[in-house]
């Protein structure tokens, strides 16, 4: 049937790659999710018990990186970019159209972005890419990320912590914290 | 009743019961329901001439209800509700919209029980830009227009114009 199968959880999660941590009575909606996995390190992906992926997350590892999403977390399609290292605690909620990402994945200063988008172009020589800086983004037990945020590399977010709708994060977000707004600033009215 | 399928569709499953939809209305695919768990008699009520394009997505939870009116199109946006959503006439909703009760919301099998129902209510001849979110209590008023990735949980007077994180009015079109 047209590969429904592969878009309604209805897959064999064993053909996953050895590097992926699967715990217990996980769901994992589309298989797809796996495409751009290409971790080289074990693990390079820890799923823990009961994770719950829906729609079109991206788990978007490279070689070098290690990602891994507590028990009982709930994932609505975020996009998952991870040069190095990403942890989700346990419980957390990450809802639609979010991104995480722990690299800007090229470099910011003008001569070097140059040389990369020549090593990166179709027929290039990725080796000859400059050095390209990541910081391990670190979410903590049950945060809630709100619908379309952005939270970029470096990041700590504390535990209980909640991210409002659209906010880009930039910057480290205490526990228990409600941050809100483009650029996020802390906010009083909790409304979660 | 028999099932009902797009004669276009790529995707197996039938539009659920209790989906009504007017004449000359276009879906993309059955696909636009793989979240759809309302138990409502009518859970999404369409009426005529209106388009859901690709990447729509009516993630409505049991007790949920969405109306949507006459010659509106929804170049697919996410709609996510356990209580209402009406959505008016003449409407244009851009792509990866977000229409959901709560902030960090999730589809309703997903279980987050005891979150409130949300209401929030889309005016005749309104535009909602691409990648805005409209949370509960965004009331757009008519004619009004909501910018790009604006975030919206409050009442928009008729034709203004606001955009912005939070949003704010830019605008006002008369």
């Amino acid at each position: 049937m047209n590969g429904a199968a592969k878009i309604t959880n209805d897959w064999d999660y064993s053909t996953l790659p050895a590097t992926v941590r699967l715990g217990r009575d996980c769901f994992l909606e589309r298989e797809g999710s796996f495409d751009r996995y290409r971790s080289e390190r074990t693990p390079g992906l820890i799923l823990g018990d009961r994770v719950r992926l829906y729609g079109f997350t991206d788990l978007n590892v490279e070689p070098d990186g290690m990602l891994s999403i507590g028990d009982d977390s709930i994932v609505v399609g975020a996009i998952f970019m991870c040069a190095q290292k990403i942890t989700i605690g346990e419980r957390v909620v990450i809802s639609y159209n979010v991104t995480i990402a722990d690299s800007d994945f090229h470099p910011t200063n003008p001569a070097a972005r140059k040389l990369d988008a020549i090593a990166n172009s179709p027929y290039g020589d990725k080796s000859l890419r400059p050095y390209i800086e990541t910081s391990p983004v670190e979410i903590g037990d049950g945060v809630w990320v709100g619908i379309g945020a952005i939270i970029l590399k470096g990041v700590t977010i504390g535990a209980g912590a909640r991210i409002g709708a659209g906010a880009v994060i930039t910057h480290d977000v205490p526990q228990g914290a409600y941050y809100a707004g483009n650029p996020a600033r802390a906010v009083k009215d909790d409304r979660a | 009743m028999k099932d009902r399928h797009l004669p276009h569709d790529w995707f197996a499953a039938p539009i659920p019961a209790n989906v009504e939809f007017g004449e000359r209305c276009w879906i993309y695919s059955s696909y636009a329901f793989l979240h759809f768990r309302s138990r409502q008699k009518v859970g999404l009520r369409m009426g005529h001439d209106v388009g859901v394009y690709i990447g729509g997505m009516f993630e409505v939870g049991p007790e949920g209800t969405v109306e949507v009116g006459d010659f509106t199109a929804l170049v697919g946006p996410t709609i996510n509700t356990n209580g209402t959503v009406k959505i008016g006439n003449y409407v244009f909703i851009a792509h990866e919209v977000v229409i959901a009760d709560h902030f960090a919301a999730v589809p309703a099998d997903a279980g987050m029980p005891g979150r409130p129902a949300g209401s929030i209510a889309v005016g005749d001849n309104t535009w909602i830009g691409a990648r805005a979110i409209l949370l509960s209590g965004a009331r757009i008023g008519e004619g009004a227009i909501v910018g790009a990735g604006a975030v919206v949980d409050f009442e928009v007077e008729p034709f203004t114009v606001v955009a912005g994180n939070p949003a704010k009015v830019v605008r006002r079109l008369r």
